[in-house]
């Protein structure tokens, strides 16, 4: 931590080690991979189609650390997830297509407008208890829903709204292109997130959820917390919307419905509460593998419903034996090889709360 | 045609099968200190089971109806044996989640285990109507307006007056102090899960008729009874009944003097809007932290 | 001790589903005091503490704190007097409020978050002295960087006025009963308050930690320059640490004094007597 200790083991390894263990670098590192691939698919390494599937498992792990934020360290459930992204895709389609504005006004417009109505929503339902954000958040998706099923000037209807590729900074993106904007964004958002919960901030909201009244005491207007919470996880919902649009370049009424919402609450579960990695690791787990694994298995591969049996059982598993999910398994593995860590206490988090900002 | 009255007795019929859905989501809510978000999808799959056994089994309705009980009667205790009882340590948002997993295993279950075409249910009684001061109503909706006030009174008299009811209501006031005055806690909230269910697949029997069996044909049923208990609050029973009704005829009189595409979305957003004015809701009385 | 009072309740009445839990209760405390309460079970202690830090709202009466010119903001301002404070009435005002006036608790079950270590567990109770924006600290700009070392070195230090620093970076899950005792209570220092309120703070407690707890409120007083009022049953601790008593039973005020007056008091011995029969 301090500055002498630095010089006196300066080696480059020992630099680099450093330098892995600061989050922000992480991401960094981690984002740098994920470009590599849309050029793996290009030299026809990888499948199209499987680098399709990877750009929607980063979408939805964008989502779903919106959500993780609300879930994980605020302790409220949303089941609008999947209205507040549609609305993200709609409006991006909107503003790029409709109204010609091109690709930073249409993303403006998919992050600002969706995160107003949060607001709204979370301003009149979270006075009173915190599961009433759940079915306010319902009922908004279901207007959302209908919405985009009725307005046909804005979302084509059930027809579907048909988009394009965006054109940024004058050039013509292409999938290779869209699909590093993911990326980048999905980084600066694991940053984000990362600088909310490690400091006063993520403090508050931790303390709000172990205990109100305690979060209370100590200051915390819990209200205008729960609405930070609320705010972010519907700005990344829309962000998500936004990318899902630009990357496939459609969108359909019926893609935004309960059960995307109930898949995102599942990424964030199984991947690990709290967790930013995990998140991440758990999107792929609900997204990729049915798509790439469960639907080639002989047999039960057809069986319409599995996706869901696959989701809704992991929840109701790693709740009841797992609560730290996948992030908890990582710890498990990597502990023997750490220092003697803590007792074998409920979220062992602690490693990136040791890194403080450099004075 | 009467053109208030009519509406009226159509909304009470729906109004009954939300109160059904609702009563059930209340007494896990005031026993378990859970919502049961599973409630419309345990009663999808319960309501499933009838159609299919109705259907290919030949039983008369009524028949596949008590099998549709035993189904009901058997996901609450395992629901709440094999899952909610051992999450000792889960906070309530934990047991939430669990229960919106519930709905997808449940979804997914539902057209393995009973077949993907969709099916029909028919009504108890198939026929006739009686002329009301210029409405009609069928005999079937009068039938669905009686099971859903006999039951709901049925339950507040049993909540009200029975030792059962006495147990149930210490279990919701205070648990743990429940427990060690002897009253079974646990045997309460396995009935109370049970009971969900059983109404749940009522509710769903009730509504097949009008529409086609589905995995997603109980959603607005799940919806409205949850805003039932918004509307009329979570701290009574007979609150969320009253919501349940209300939110029906609200529903009706807007599809069909506003907008018949936007009935109730426009009545989502008043519910909102009503929420501003009475977080509690009707019913409720503002609800105290314990320090 | 000095004779100027920071709190002053006056005359506090509540009431739950017609049972009154306060009834018409009246009492002050001194700056710089160490103060007690006590009564027998069900007496409404805690329920005091809940209409001072307006967790519940009383029926009746008022709340006065006095405050410190440096810690009012807005219209609160107007009610300074000659001598650089306020007395505000408490009484209303939102519970997260009230921790920037002076007035900071402990709970009854320690209420920590488990999740977070003792470090960030202590910077919790330093949450309205961070001065950066939200958007300051979601894109770490200097003052925010600023500001959380600043916090982080003084929550450091109120650890290690308490004993406990070397733990800072473990996880307050897990930890014995005493040391999640000493966090609440280094939480509550980290706001420099001027009035510490411990809600039973020797409950779960053994012998010798009793015996070092007694010892801690004395050097919080004197090292933070602040007074503590606590609610106890440990009458061993309220006698030998407090240096007046207020005693209650009902809701309703019983005896104020010195610890040997009020364990000579025949009304509160009664009161105690009754308890017990």
């Amino acid at each position: 931590m301090s500055t002498s200790t630095v010089t006196r083991t300066a080696s480059p390894l020992n630099q680099l080690v450093k330098a892995l263990r600061n989050a922000h670098v992480q991401f960094i590192v981690f984002g740098a991979l994920l470009c590599l691939l849309p050029f793996l698919a290009k030299a026809g390494l990888m499948r199209n189609s499987t680098l399709s599937t990877l750009a929607f498992v980063l979408i939805y792990a964008i989502i779903a650390l919106g959500l993780n934020l609300l879930l994980g360290y605020s302790g409220l459930i949303s089941l609008g997830t999947a209205g507040f992204v549609g609305l993200g895709a709609y409006l991006a389609a909107y503003f790029q297509d409709d109204l010609g504005l091109g690709f930073w006004a249409a993303l403006l417009a998919a992050l600002v407008i969706p995160t107003f109505i949060g607001l709204l929503v979370g301003f009149v339902s979270l006075r009173v208890r915190s599961i009433y954000l759940a079915i306010a958040s319902l009922c908004i998706a279901e207007i959302l829903l209908k919405t985009f099923e009725q307005l046909d000037w804005f979302t084509h209807g059930t027809a579907g709204k048909q988009s394009r590729f965006p054109v940024l900074f004058g050039f013509q993106t292409d999938r290779s292109t869209v699909f590093i904007i993911i990326v980048v964004a999905l980084v600066l958002g694991m940053m984000l997130i990362h600088n909310t919960v490690h400091g006063q901030l993520g403090r508050a909201l931790h303390t709000m959820r172990s205990s109100e009244v305690a979060a209370q005491a100590m200051g915390v207007n819990v209200l205008k917390y729960k609405l930070f919470a609320f705010s972010m996880a519907t700005l990344y919902a829309g962000l998500g919307g936004a990318l899902y649009l630009f990357f496939l370049r459609s969108s359909y009424p019926s893609t935004w419905n309960l059960f995307m919402s109930l898949n995102i609450i599942a990424m964030v579960v199984v991947g690990g509460l709290r967790s930013i990695f995990g998140t991440v690791a758990g999107a792929f787990v609900i997204f990729a593998v049915p798509e790439l694994v469960l639907k080639k298995l002989p047999v039960i591969g057809d069986v319409a419903g599995l996706p869901y049996i696959f989701s809704g059982l992991l929840i109701v598993l790693v709740i009841m034996f797992f609560p730290n999910g996948l992030k908890g398994l990582a710890d498990l593995v990597v502990r023997p090889f750490r220092r003697r860590g803590q007792a074998p206490t409920p979220a062992p988090s602690q490693p990136e709360t040791e890194e403080v900002a450099p004075a | 045609m009467d053109l208030v009255l009519q509406p009226f007795l159509r909304s009470l019929e729906t109004g009954s099968v939300y109160a059904l859905a609702a009563l059930g989501i209340i007494i896990v809510w005031r026993t378990s200190l859970v919502m049961h978000f599973a409630q419309g999808s345990m009663g999808m799959f319960a309501g499933t089971a009838v159609a299919f056994v109705f259907n290919r089994s030949g039983l008369p309705l009524w028949q596949s109806v008590l099998v549709g009980v035993a189904v009901a009667v058997a996901l609450g205790f395992l629901v709440d044996f094999a899952i909610i009882r051992r999450l000792k340590r889960a906070t309530a948002v934990g047991k939430e989640i669990i229960t919106l997993g519930l709905i997808m295993v449940f979804l997914g279950l539902a057209p393995i285990v009973f077949g993907t075409d969709p099916m029909l249910l028919p009504r108890f009684i198939p026929s006739g109507d009686i002329k009301l001061a210029g409405a009609n109503i069928s005999y079937n909706g009068i039938l669905n307006i009686l099971i859903g006030v006999v039951i709901a009174a049925g339950l507040f008299l049993l909540l009200q007056k029975t030792k059962l009811g006495l147990a149930v209501r210490a279990t919701a006031s205070n648990e743990s102090t429940a427990r060690l005055m002897g009253v079974p806690t646990r045997s309460v909230t396995l009935l109370a899960w049970a009971m969900a269910g059983v109404l749940g697949m009522l509710a769903a029997v009730m509504i097949a008729p009008t529409t086609t069996v589905t995995p997603t044909f109980m959603n607005t049923v799940q919806v409205s009874a949850l805003f039932a208990c918004v509307l009329g609050g979570f701290q009574t029973f007979y609150g969320p009944v009253v919501g349940a009704y209300l939110i029906a005829v609200l529903s009706n009189f807007l599809k069909l003097y506003v907008s018949s595409v936007w009935g109730d979305q426009l009545m989502y957003l008043l519910i909102l809007v009503f929420l501003i004015f009475r977080p509690n809701g009707l019913f409720g009385k503002t609800y105290m932290q314990k320090v | 001790m000095s004779d100027q009072e920071v709190l002053r309740i006056d005359h506090l009445s509540i009431s739950f589903g017609g049972l009154k839990a306060l009834d018409d209760l009246s009492f002050g405390i001194f700056d710089r005091e160490i103060f007690g309460l006590i009564g027998p079970n069900g007496a409404g202690k805690t329920t005091v503490f809940n209409c001072v830090t307006q967790f519940y709202r009383p029926d009746a009466g008022d709340v006065f704190l006095t405050v410190d010119q440096s810690r009012l903001s807005g219209h609160d301002r107007q009610a300074v007097d000659a001598s650089g404070q306020a007395r505000l009435n408490l009484v209303g005002r939102p519970v997260h409020s009230i921790i920037r006036l002076g007035l900071v608790r402990t709970f009854q079950n320690v209420e920590v978050v488990k999740e977070l270590s003792l470090l960030d567990n202590v910077l919790v109770g330093g949450h309205v002295d961070f001065k950066a924006t939200m958007a300051e600290q979601l894109l770490r700009l200097p003052r925010a960087r600023r500001e959380e070392k600043l916090y982080r070195d003084k929550a450091m230090s109120v650890l290690e006025f308490l004993g406990v620093d070397h733990l800072a970076g473990q996880l307050a899950g897990g930890q014995p009963y005493g040391v999640l005792k000493k966090l609440e209570m280094a939480r509550t220092l980290m706001a420099e308050p001027r009035l510490i309120i411990l809600d039973e703070p020797a409950a779960g407690l053994n012998d010798t930690e009793t015996e070092d707890l007694s010892q801690t409120i004395r050097q919080i007083r004197d090292n933070y320059d602040c007074a503590v009022w606590l609610v106890e049953h440990d009458m061993r601790l309220v006698m030998s640490v407090c240096e007046r008593i207020c005693a209650i039973s009902f809701g309703k005020f019983l005896a104020l004094g010195t610890p040997s007056e009020i364990q000579g008091n025949k009304v509160v011995q009664e009161a105690y007597l009754g308890e017990q029969e």
